[in-house]
């Protein structure tokens, strides 16, 4: 099992970054590898167990479900049904947290998964530069923020 | 009950900033509020169950008991028992996880507490800005020296 654990800090009030995470369908206005999503059924994105059906920039289409959303925590749970890359057993957990001491937000993105033999580090740094990292940078530039 | 909370972000790695922190009776090393401190009965700082003894540096006297410590997740929990503070059932963790974007660290620190109602507001401004907020700003100064 493969474990990819990313983390960041973003200069923006916790509230304010947890705004644009924690729509479930939001993905597509932020991140550059997703071209559209939406939600299964017409759900709303907040409701516990719904399904977003997205498509990357390459038109290949993935399922996800949401597991675990908290407004009291700042975090949500994720995991993976349908993908034609071999991510396998796929849960995905994100967490914001306040950094008191100076207004910004600390964010950490991590999953776990299962992957054929012999991709696991191929796969590994897939997930953590081209969608967990890319991830923080477009939130970024998506709220104008400067790096910090 | 009162919850104080605290957070900052330390320019260094979690591994180094774990160091300094993990062990139970190195307060008056890092903590510019703590005088001195040692282990009840010769006992080694990370043996889950210890309780340091130390002073602060006004002179008051605290013991607090390690509730648990882990390498793994870095974090240590602690609770008081006898302090000057007017307080029950206190309870606290200090936990760093790693930035890995910068491979710095984010430190939270965290408590919480019974008191009288008219105690908790003076209570949770003092321990988060005395005790917390103190130590990570000398953390920071410290640590990425």
């Amino acid at each position: 099992m493969v474990k990819v654990v990313k983390s960041t800090v973003l200069d923006a009030p916790v509230e304010a970054v947890w705004d644009v995470l924690r729509d479930f369908n939001g993905h597509d206005q932020w991140h550059p590898a997703i071209a559209d999503s939406l939600i299964d059924r017409g759900y709303s994105s907040d409701k516990v167990g719904c399904v977003r059906r997205f498509h990357l920039q390459d038109g290949s289409e993935l399922r996800e479900q949401l597991l675990t959303l908290s407004d009291a925590d700042m975090a949500f749970s994720y995991c993976l049904l349908e993908t034609p890359v071999p991510l396998l057993n796929y849960v995905a957990h994100v967490r914001l947290a306040p950094v008191t001491d100076g207004d910004q937000t600390f964010w950490v993105w991590e999953s776990r998964f299962d992957t054929p033999q012999g991709r696991e580090k191929e796969l590994h740094q897939m997930v953590a530069e081209n969608i967990y990292q890319s991830g923080f940078d477009a939130v970024r530039l998506h709220m104008g923020l400067e790096s910090t | 009950m009162p919850r104080v909370y605290i957070s900052s972000v330390i320019e260094a790695p979690a591994a180094k900033v774990w160091d300094r922190v993990r062990d139970f009776n190195a307060l008056p090393r890092w903590h510019p509020r703590i005088r001195d401190s040692r282990i009840e009965n010769g006992e080694p700082s990370d043996r889950v169950g210890c309780v340091r003894d130390f002073h602060l540096q006004n002179g008051e006297r605290i013991r607090e008991k390690l509730l648990g410590l882990s390498d793994y997740d870095m974090f240590c929990t602690y609770a008081i028992l006898e302090s000057p503070m007017p307080l029950t059932d206190y309870v606290a963790t200090l936990r760093l996880t790693p930035i890995t974007d910068g491979n710095r660290t984010f430190a939270e620190w965290t408590a919480e507490f019974d008191c009288a109602e008219t105690d908790a507001e003076g209570l949770v401004a003092g321990i988060g800005n005395d005790v917390f907020q103190a130590g990570f700003s000398a953390l920071k100064r410290s640590v990425v020296n």
